[in-house]
């Protein structure tokens, strides 16, 4: 009797011992920090079809830029962390006129109006195009939830890289040279 | 009315499952038949991505709102099925945005296991129950030569076979409820794919121009027979066929750039804004046809477009040759 109880107690320890380290392992796989570059489904893939116009009326084709590194920027003019970032990406636009394969920047406009947008750039600067998305369906493509959020494409159009949340400067340049194996 | 007989228990228990099952089966809603109920049906199945517990249907949201409009543009063009458009949702979102479970992968456990964990101990309540009948069965307490009337613990290989029995109908029951109830999204697998497109086999070959340019144009020819009128597949399958012949024979060669030729200017016909096929036609024409005049045309064309880095990079050192080939000649 106490053999079968010993070891049916080995066998529940056993099992919540197995269920315990699942458990473990499965947080271990969850994204536990701030890192703002993140996964996404659409990572390694073709990027979404980006046919629009700048609040300029500009024609864009995202698909037509294949050939380049695109940056897309999704932001709207009234969030906090899209004015925190938008030095960093003045900056990175800047240091980008003249270079030998340069990166291509766009904004795309989240739920936001042709003035705000002006008015927005006329403050802050950055002389990029602005993309109008006004049914969301750029946002929705690229499952955009929250601005701001940075998308990097690569000259074969591919999706390569996601930032949630505020960008920097630094991870714009050094994810980038990454990408591009220069790191 | 006298308790089963414990023989009679696994059959109960199937018979009970399968009652179970049946009745989940039934409760299944038919669907939708208007556009508007497609709408609003697909939206409840679907998480407002930056609310808490909220479905679109139900948020305000504005990432919410941007879904419902896709949905409900999806559901206008009437292209997809109600699944294939979650299934499009999830494949932009993560499978954070499905309200309802997943029928396959991990998310399948959500459905799989309290179906097993109900048939596993529906089982072992039997199995208690009939070895409890067994030794509260009287035994002959005035008579002490005489054995106790308790029936013998059944066979060991019965007792294999209700075993087994009782995970393969925990397992089965598990496996259907979560066929009927989970979402079954297609072209998905387990880790979730997105089905080839014209998107990847162009982005394929893009990435194989210059490395394999024969499987390059192998994937641009797969384009083009489903879709013949692909412009960037004719204007790159084109500059490819240009570059793979310049050490060939003057045959080859001139027979590889008239059909370089007629790709790219049918490219350029098909959408006179391209300036990828505009600047590699210049290039034709200044490089193997010696036409500096016509060559000028097309940068010039192409270079108004703003052409991508790669393209402007081809280009750039030309039309300095093609300026001084116009002032010599």
């Amino acid at each position: 009797m106490t053999g079968t109880v010993s070891r049916r107690t080995a066998a529940v320890s056993a099992a919540v011992a197995v269920v315990l380290v699942l458990l473990v392992a499965m947080l271990a796989r969850a994204s536990g920090g701030p890192d703002p570059v993140v996964e996404s489904p659409l990572l390694g893939r073709p990027a979404p079809e980006v046919r629009t116009t700048t609040i300029d009326d500009e024609p864009f084709d995202l698909a037509r830029r294949k050939g380049s590194w695109v940056v897309l920027n999704f932001f709207n003019s009234t969030c906090v962390p899209c004015r925190e970032e938008h030095g960093d990406l003045v900056a990175f636009a800047e240091s980008q006129v003249g270079a030998e394969d340069p990166v291509e920047l766009y904004s795309v406009v989240v739920d936001d109006t042709d003035a705000a947008v002006r008015a927005f750039f006329d403050e802050l600067g950055g002389s990029w195009p602005k993309l109008r998305d006004p049914d969301g369906a750029i946002t929705v493509a690229f499952g955009v939830a929250l601005v701001p959020e940075t998308w990097v494409v690569d000259p074969n159009g591919v999706v390569r890289l996601r930032v949630a949340g505020r960008v920097t400067l630094d991870i714009l340049r050094s994810e980038i040279a990454v990408l591009r194996g220069e790191a | 009315m006298s308790a089963p007989s414990p023989r009679r228990w696994p059959v109960l228990l199937a018979a009970a499952t399968a009652a179970l099952l049946l009745g989940v089966v039934a409760v299944r809603d038919t669907g939708p038949l208007t556009q508007q109920e497609r709408i609003e049906s697909i939206s409840r199945r679907v998480a407002c991505p930056t609310c808490q517990g909220e479905s679109i249907a139900a948020s305000r949201a504005t990432a919410a709102e941007a879904i419902r409009a896709e949905i409900a543009r999806q559901v206008a063009t009437g292209q997809r099925t109600d699944d294939e458009i979650i299934g499009f949702i999830e494949s932009r979102f993560g499978a954070s945005v499905l309200l309802l479970p997943r029928s396959t992968g991990l998310d399948s456990l959500v459905w799989i296991l309290p179906v097993a964990v109900l048939v596993v101990a529906a089982a072992a309540l039997a199995a208690a129950l009939a070895r409890w009948r067994r030794t509260a069965l009287p035994v002959a307490e005035d008579d002490p030569g005489v054995e106790s009337a308790a029936p013998p613990r059944p066979p060991v290989a019965r007792r294999l076979a209700v075993a087994v029995a009782t995970v393969a109908l925990a397992a089965g029951g598990g496996w259907f409820v979560a066929a009927q109830s989970g979402q079954r999204l297609p072209g998905q697998s387990a880790t979730g794919g997105i089905e080839e497109s014209t998107a990847t086999l162009l982005s394929q070959a893009r990435s194989l121009n210059f490395s394999d340019p024969k499987a390059s144009v192998d994937l641009y020819g797969r384009v083009l027979e489903v879709d013949p009128d692909n412009v960037e597949a004719l204007t790159y399958r084109a500059w490819i066929l240009v570059l793979a012949a310049r050490e060939a024979s003057d045959e080859v060669k001139l027979a590889a750039f008239a059909a370089a030729d007629g790709q790219l200017r049918r490219a350029i016909e098909l959408d006179p804004g391209y300036p990828d096929a505009r600047c590699f036609l210049g290039v034709l024409l200044f490089r193997y046809a010696g036409d500096a005049r016509a060559a000028k045309e097309q940068l010039d064309t192409c270079a108004s477009m703003d052409p991508p880095a790669v393209v402007q990079g081809i280009v750039e050192g030309l039309r300095g040759e093609v300026e001084a080939a116009l002032e010599e000649g």
